[in-house]
């Protein structure tokens, strides 16, 4: 059929541009690229002025719990010059005769460094070193084991732990023939000072009495204050030592491949370029609601199966057979079910009582009707119903 | 802008250069990097605007649907270089555009023809979307993009499957002419002509004078009535909004709509067109003779069914202010669902039926009746029972409008048109009309 004669008007309106051009995009982006950079230079000047404190037990910077930078910052506004060495070669160089060399973290330090830290330290502080730096740094002492008890008494005549009383030094324990000792708890003592060579080593078991978070707490501050006295401080606490000599899998790539990576990751970025831009602008399109006519009765059904509404179900299909059948009888809509009942048992020569259990359920109320006592009976109300309906057709 | 597959070819290549001698001239790497970016950011720059091309429409402006339009589209060069590259002419994915892209070719200056193809899948009007070219550097690696908006409207109409049966019904139609009065004598039926009598004829429709005057007998013929008035209502409410098959209620009543209007109107009568929901969405009138045909699909095309409640109250007053005073046939296309009627049309149905004819049209649902007869287990049995509900619904209704005088059509879609034009035609063998 051929179009009707009154199409539409074609659009006259002629084609232009509706994508924007570069000088609008630029005019479109220049705004918030100016506000990212703007706020990319402020990240920039805020962070030049911070440093970020070092981390870790025992650091001198750290404020945290277990850095050790309240003791450091009272010992250096009592006057102790404190020289926080990071090295091995820092800390001989720091070291002198006046000199007390606090040594945290000693088992970072590697074997060649600890005999030549052996040698050139003056008097010197160990907190809880390892077995060798115990051996090179404090000869004649030992560790003979460790204590669960935090807090000790000092029992000895050593002035900074009187001074000091009871401090939580309880940790790893030792012995000391020739030296004192203090803070005494089952098989050792947490503390213990050695002298050899001209010069002390006192060893402490535990690390706690440094603490930021426990210097408070008990004599602990006093104690770490009295053992560094008023001579100037090293704080040795080694960085950890790089391995060497040990390639990578990275190393281990041929150089050319490694250096292909660069140019690959061009492709693959071009790649997804070349797959994302899109040929134009989606289209959008109001779509109509698509609803099936038959949802309600499909939605009744439902409902009658999961209540298992057996007597409505069989009211509904009896109604069904019975417009169905009455016209056939002759009898109008409005025709008594006794007058159905008698026509139809007339018609198909069944027996009238049967068919008025089957057309229109037990005839007195409350009496129990055999087609909805469960569901094989309504599958039988039905197949009698279509039965009947066949026979008077 | 945009990347072209090239370009991705050329730094996968460069890759395997420096894969293969990488490890000799440390500088490849950066030297095929930005050989790369040069090649690439040289191919946007030297690439042609396809800004400046300018494009053209024309072609189908409507299409039935189903049936294929072609629109065509001139890209017009007025640049002295040629522009290569991509192009999509871009429609909503219900209008079936083809081809979706496409390379093309436009030397400078110059101008190409292109044709989109449309098949649209949905009653309506289908507005094109734009134009997007993508324009190729000479090097082929990059491209610089372009959407240009090329207004245009194709109408998708309403198919009219329903036309195979007109020539069916047309010769239905031509039977009455005549022999009119020997079946039936209507009220008002308009005299045509005198004849011979022929055995069978009603000796009621003998005319007497001129028997007198000639030697045979001599009986009147009738012919039905022309210049009647039909009004064919279109319920677009919620409920012509549901599917029936895979098509919308409203889509079946106005194929059944189509055939009567165009059996009407072959028949001589007039025909207008009232879509309603809670307002009017369609509006045809009929001036004079001649079919009205191609303005009723016209305004039949952008329907939709709205989700609103239809308003009866509103319907029957703009039926009743209609600016036809005189009595005519009021052909309402709906759905016969007892709770909207009962409260909405049945009150008002006095006022309607006092001065016109009434005619309700609805479409059966052919899968409430494959349910009807479900049968086996106690699921289709609940089925059944729920489909038989909705059925003894219906048929009370339709027992209720034909109390107040109202013809009822109910059908199943597939016979929904025949049926209603055969109800028509029925109306117009009685001479109800």
């Amino acid at each position: 059929m051929s179009a009707p004669a009154t199409a539409p008007a074609p659009p006259s309106a002629p084609s232009a541009p509706s994508s924007p051009g570069a000088g609008e995009l630029w005019r479109r982006a220049r705004g918030p690229a100016a506000f990212i950079a703007g706020l990319l230079v402020l990240a920039v000047l805020v962070s030049l002025g911070a440093r970020q404190p070092r981390e870790g037990p025992l650091e001198p910077e750290n404020p945290g719990p277990q850095g050790t930078r309240a003791l450091v910052e009272i010992l250096r506004e009592r006057g102790n010059e404190v020289a926080v060495a990071r090295t091995t070669a820092d800390a001989l160089e720091a070291a002198g005769p006046g000199t007390v060399t606090v040594v945290v973290g000693s088992h970072r330090l590697p074997p060649a460094h600890v005999d030549r830290l052996a040698g050139g330290l003056g008097d010197r502080i160990l907190v809880r070193p390892t077995t060798p730096v115990l051996r090179a740094l404090a000869p004649g002492v030992r560790m003979t084991g460790r204590t669960e008890e935090e807090t000790l008494d000092p029992r000895c005549r050593l002035d900074a732990a009187q001074a000091a009383g009871a401090a939580d030094t309880g940790g790893e324990v030792y012995t000391a023939p020739r030296g004192r000792a203090c803070y005494p708890a089952a098989g050792g003592h947490a503390l213990v000072r050695a002298s050899a060579g001209g010069h002390t080593a006192t060893v402490l078991g535990s690390p706690a009495p440094l603490t930021n978070d426990r210097l408070d707490e008990e004599g602990n501050a006093a104690l770490a204050l009295s053992l560094i006295g008023e001579r100037d401080v090293v704080w040795l606490r080694p960085d950890p030592v790089p391995e060497a000599g040990r390639t990578g899998l990275w190393e281990l790539v041929p150089r050319s491949l490694r250096m292909s990576l660069v140019p690959l990751g061009a492709a693959l970025v071009l790649l997804a370029l070349w797959q994302g831009r899109r040929l134009g602008p989606l289209v959008t399109e109001r779509l109509p609601v698509v609803v099936r006519a038959s949802e309600t009765t499909e939605g009744r059904a439902g409902l009658y199966a999961s209540r298992r509404a057996r007597d409505r179900a069989a009211a509904a299909l009896r109604s069904g057979t019975l417009r169905r059948i009455r016209p056939g009888l002759g009898l109008g809509p409005d025709a008594a079910p006794a007058a159905v009942v008698a026509a139809a048992a007339a018609r198909s020569g069944e027996a009238p009582a049967r068919l008025g259990a089957l057309l229109h359920g037990p005839g007195e109320p409350g009496a129990a009707d055999p087609y909805t006592a469960d569901d094989h009976g309504l599958v039988r109300l039905a197949e009698e119903l279509d039965g009947l309906e066949e026979r008077l057709r | 802008m945009a990347i072209t597959g090239r370009a991705v070819l050329a730094a996968f290549a460069a890759a395997l250069v420096v894969l293969v001698a990488g490890s000799v001239f440390t500088w490849l790497v950066t030297a095929v990097l930005v050989l790369l970016a040069a090649a690439v950011l040289a191919d946007v720059l030297l690439a042609p605007s396809p800004r400046a091309l300018r494009f053209e429409r024309s072609g189908d402006t409507s299409v039935r649907l189903g049936e294929r339009a072609e629109v065509a589209l001139v890209v017009a060069n007025p640049a002295r270089r040629a522009v290569r590259g991509l192009l999509r002419d871009a429609w909503a994915p219900s209008a079936c555009a083809e081809p979706r892209r496409r390379r093309i070719r436009v030397p400078g200056g110059g101008r190409v023809r292109l044709t989109t193809a449309l098949t649209p899948t949905r009653r309506g009007d289908q507005a094109a979307a734009g134009v997007t070219v993508r324009s190729v550097g000479p090097l082929g690696l990059a491209a610089r993009q372009a959407t240009h908006s090329v207004p245009w409207t194709v109408r998708a109409l309403p198919p009219f499957h329903s036309r195979r049966h007109l020539p069916g019904k047309l010769s239905r139609l031509r039977e009455l002419d005549g022999r009119q009065a020997a079946l039936v004598r209507g009220q008002g039926s308009e005299f045509d002509s005198l004849r011979e009598y022929v055995p069978g004829d009603d000796v009621r429709s003998i005319d007497w004078r001129a028997t007198a005057r000639r030697d045979a007998v001599v009986v009147r013929t009738w012919r039905p009535e022309r210049d009647r008035r039909i009004l064919i209502v279109l319920d677009t409410g919620r409920t012509s909004a549901g599917r029936v098959g895979d098509v919308p209620r409203l889509d079946h009543a106005m194929d059944a709509a189509l055939l009567l209007a165009a059996l009407a109107g072959r028949a001589g009568d007039r025909v207008d067109l009232l879509a309603y929901d809670r307002r009017v969405r369609a509006q045809v009138r009929s001036h004079g003779r001649g079919s009205r045909i191609p303005q009723i699909v016209q305004a039949m095309a952008p329907l939709e069914a709205e989700l609103v409640e239809s308003d009866p109250a509103g319907l029957v007053a703009t039926v009743l202010s209609g600016h036809s005073r005189t009595r005519q046939l009021v052909v309402l296309l709906t759905d016969l669902n007892a709770a909207s009627l009962e409260e909405g049309l049945l009150p008002r149905l006095p006022a309607l039926t006092s001065r016109h004819l009434l005619m309700v049209a609805a479409v059966g649902d052919p899968r409430v009746t494959e349910m009807a007869a479900a049968r086996g287990s106690a699921r289709s049995v609940y089925d059944a029972a729920a489909a038989e509900r909705t059925l003894g619904e219906r048929s009370r209704i339709t027992a209720e409008l034909r109390r107040h005088g109202v013809e009822v059509v109910d059908a199943d879609p597939e016979h929904i048109a025949p049926a209603l034009a055969d109800a028509y035609i029925a109306l117009k063998a009685q001479g109800r009309l």
